[in-house]
């Protein structure tokens, strides 16, 4: 055995071994940058997991109970909240007002706010004004702008009836006493209240595709629909899409333009599920069906979710 | 509408005829034709609004004049009503302290998760970062049921502002945190690298330059969070009751309608007042917003 080392195996033995150092280093480091990535999302983590997962979890243990306002804490029933509310004609009614009103809305206001975004993507003068002007529907606060409506709509003004007999226009209901007329009205107050929206998202997508390949694809020959179609469209998808996603749940889960123009009247004609759960959940005190009715939601709100993260996950590839 | 067609059709077939009207003024009047359609809808609920504000009641009452333009003189009596007669200050004071809260606590959640998003590597990043992103779909109308029981029974916090304070956040984070992370991504690694060659902690770098640097994007997601809470409804009409705690969304719907009597002139003043300072604001928010929604679609 030999105590002397040539001086080349010392070398090659500190040449083994500083890699060796150099990844425990590396491996503290990393475990010292992942403590502290998780102390940093801890607060939020914490704080979304109380007061947004642990009430959604409380709101089904609700309908699963007889809980009131009163008494939240009631015992066990299984489903019967869910086949009571499943039984009821002013729910049924309310459900189908919810798709009515979400998707009848988001087509006007894809009409509207696709015209607008292609009037907004030319140039003109007063450009900063004018769109401020133009997205005030969408940027003053619904619940204060509904209060127009309700005036524009109320019979002994009639003002909205009023202006429109003056230019020509033949259709004057009383708009918020009969129920055909009163599920157009909600659905014309929430059509106003989010036609600057979908221009707004849809005038970024324009924006995002660079002129340069549209010029180039035109000298190639191509027209304006096929250009449209295979450039502008798949390159503005995400976006669009996502931005429908937001505003198709808002659109559905929102309940001030319904709850401040008709609370559901002329009898009972024009709930839709938010403000049906409001009204039975609070002002009836039955919380176990108010949140039985408020998870019908809950189908459309993780349907948007999945498709959000293919959206989300497929941009990484 | 008719009108509307003639126009654009005329001018087109005296297009050989005139050579002042070329191509480039027939698109803008084309554009000007839309422009006007848009504005009127979009203007004419909001006009109504201002018009009544400032009417007589005897000029709001008589069904025989057009509703658009002033019949009797304009008066400032419902402006004067609002601010003597009603709690309209109290409900604006409100709203601007929940506001306020509300972006404090936003800035202290959605900070360091945004920086920590955006900067350290650490296992399941990228699915904390798109989870946070898709609790902000989750719609007040499935929570609001049992925050009341959580706010009244394990808190007892309802029907108080701070109930609001506590709860606005859920909505105001998510979204800041995913702007936030576009915002920290934007400055470059060297020169948090640069400090901490120069002794400082990761800590103090991100104090010293990291914040410091990215004080605008600060600003926009404080403006957001402002704005978001002042225009909240659902949460607010569920929790709160009493009259002197309502932000001023609430104390403007409810308290000025009372059963079948509405105050029109009061309730058009009031809603004009607490509305357009929100617009004003969120003009401003608007193209950070729209970047928000498409920094999630296209990286």
């Amino acid at each position: 055995m030999s105590l002397t080392r040539t001086p080349a195996a010392a070398e090659a033995a500190a040449v083994a071994v500083a890699p060796q150092r150099e990844a425990g280093r590396m491996r503290r480091m990393v475990r010292g940058e992942a403590a502290f990535g998780y102390l940093l999302m801890a607060p939020v983590i914490i704080y979304l997991a109380l007061l947004l997962l642990y009430p959604l979890l409380l709101s089904v243990w609700f309908s699963l109970t007889d809980a009131s306002t009163g008494q939240p804490f009631g015992s066990w029933v299984g489903l019967k909240n869910f086949t009571d509310v499943w039984s009821n004609e002013t729910f049924r009614l309310a459900l189908r007002n919810s798709f009515i009103f979400t998707f009848g809305s988001e087509i006007g206001k894809a009409i509207l706010g696709t015209v607008l975004a292609f009037l907004l993507l030319r140039r003109f003068r007063g450009k900063k004004v004018l769109r401020a002007l133009l997205v005030l529907p969408w940027t003053v606060p619904v619940a204060l702008t509904t209060l127009g409506w309700l005036l524009l709509f109320d019979p002994t003004f009639s003002m909205l009836n009023r202006t429109t007999s003056a230019i020509g226009f033949p259709y004057h209901p009383n708009w918020l006493g009969e129920p055909v007329p009163a599920m157009i009205a909600i659905m014309m107050a929430n059509i106003w209240r989010g036609f600057p929206f979908s221009a707004i998202i849809l005038l970024a997508g324009l924006t995002s595709v660079p002129p340069e390949i549209l010029e180039s694809a035109a000298l190639d020959g191509c027209g304006f629909l096929r250009r449209f179609h295979y450039i502008i469209v798949p390159m503005i998808a995400p976006i669009l899409f996502i931005g429908l996603l937001f505003d198709l749940v808002f659109s559905f889960t929102d309940l001030s333009v319904v709850y401040l123009l008709t609370r559901g009247g002329p009898e009972n004609t024009t709930h839709i599920l938010p403000e049906l759960a409001y009204q039975n959940g609070i002002q009836g005190g039955d919380l176990a069906q108010g949140a039985a009715i408020s998870l019908f939601m809950l189908p459309v709100f993780v349907v948007a979710c999945v498709i959000m993260l293919r959206i989300l996950r497929r941009r990484e590839i | 509408m008719a009108s509307k067609a003639f126009e654009v059709s005329a001018p087109a077939r005296a297009q050989e005829r005139s050579p002042w009207l070329t191509r480039a003024r027939k698109e803008s009047i084309v554009t000007w034709v839309g422009l006007a359609f848009f504005l009127i809808i979009a203007l004419f609920p909001i006009v109504i609004m201002l018009v009544t504000s400032f009417k007589q009641a005897g000029d709001l009452i008589s069904v025989q004049t057009p509703p658009l333009w002033f019949h009797k003189w304009p008066t400032f009596a419902h402006y004067t009503y609002l601010f003597k007669q009603t709690k309209f200050l109290t409900w604006a004071w409100n709203t601007i302290v929940i506001s306020f809260f509300t972006v404090v606590i936003t800035l202290i959640l959605a900070v360091p998760a945004a920086y920590a998003l955006a900067r350290l590597h650490f296992p399941n990043a990228e699915n904390f970062g798109i989870g946070i992103f898709l609790t902000y779909l989750v719609p007040p109308a499935l929570l609001f049921l049992p925050l009341t029981i959580i706010l009244s029974r394990y808190v007892n916090l309802i029907d108080t502002k701070w109930a609001l304070v506590v709860v606005y956040p859920t909505f105001t984070t998510p979204f800041c945190v995913w702007l936030l992370m576009g915002f920290f991504k934007t400055i470059p690694i060297e020169v948090e690298e640069a400090a901490r060659v120069d002794g400082c902690s990761r800590l103090q770098a991100i104090l010293r330059v990291v914040l410091p640097l990215s004080i605008p994007g600060l600003l926009t997601v404080a403006i957001f969070a402002f704005t978001l809470g002042m225009q909240e409804y659902i949460y607010a009409l569920t929790f709160i009751s009493n009259s002197l705690e309502k932000p001023v969304t609430i104390g403007v719907t409810s308290d000025l309608i009372r059963g079948d009597e509405y105050f029109w002139g009061e309730l058009m003043a009031g809603a004009l007042l607490a509305g357009i300072p929100v617009a004003i604001l969120y003009n401003f928010f608007l193209d950070h917003f729209v970047e928000g929604i498409s920094q999630g679609a296209i990286k």
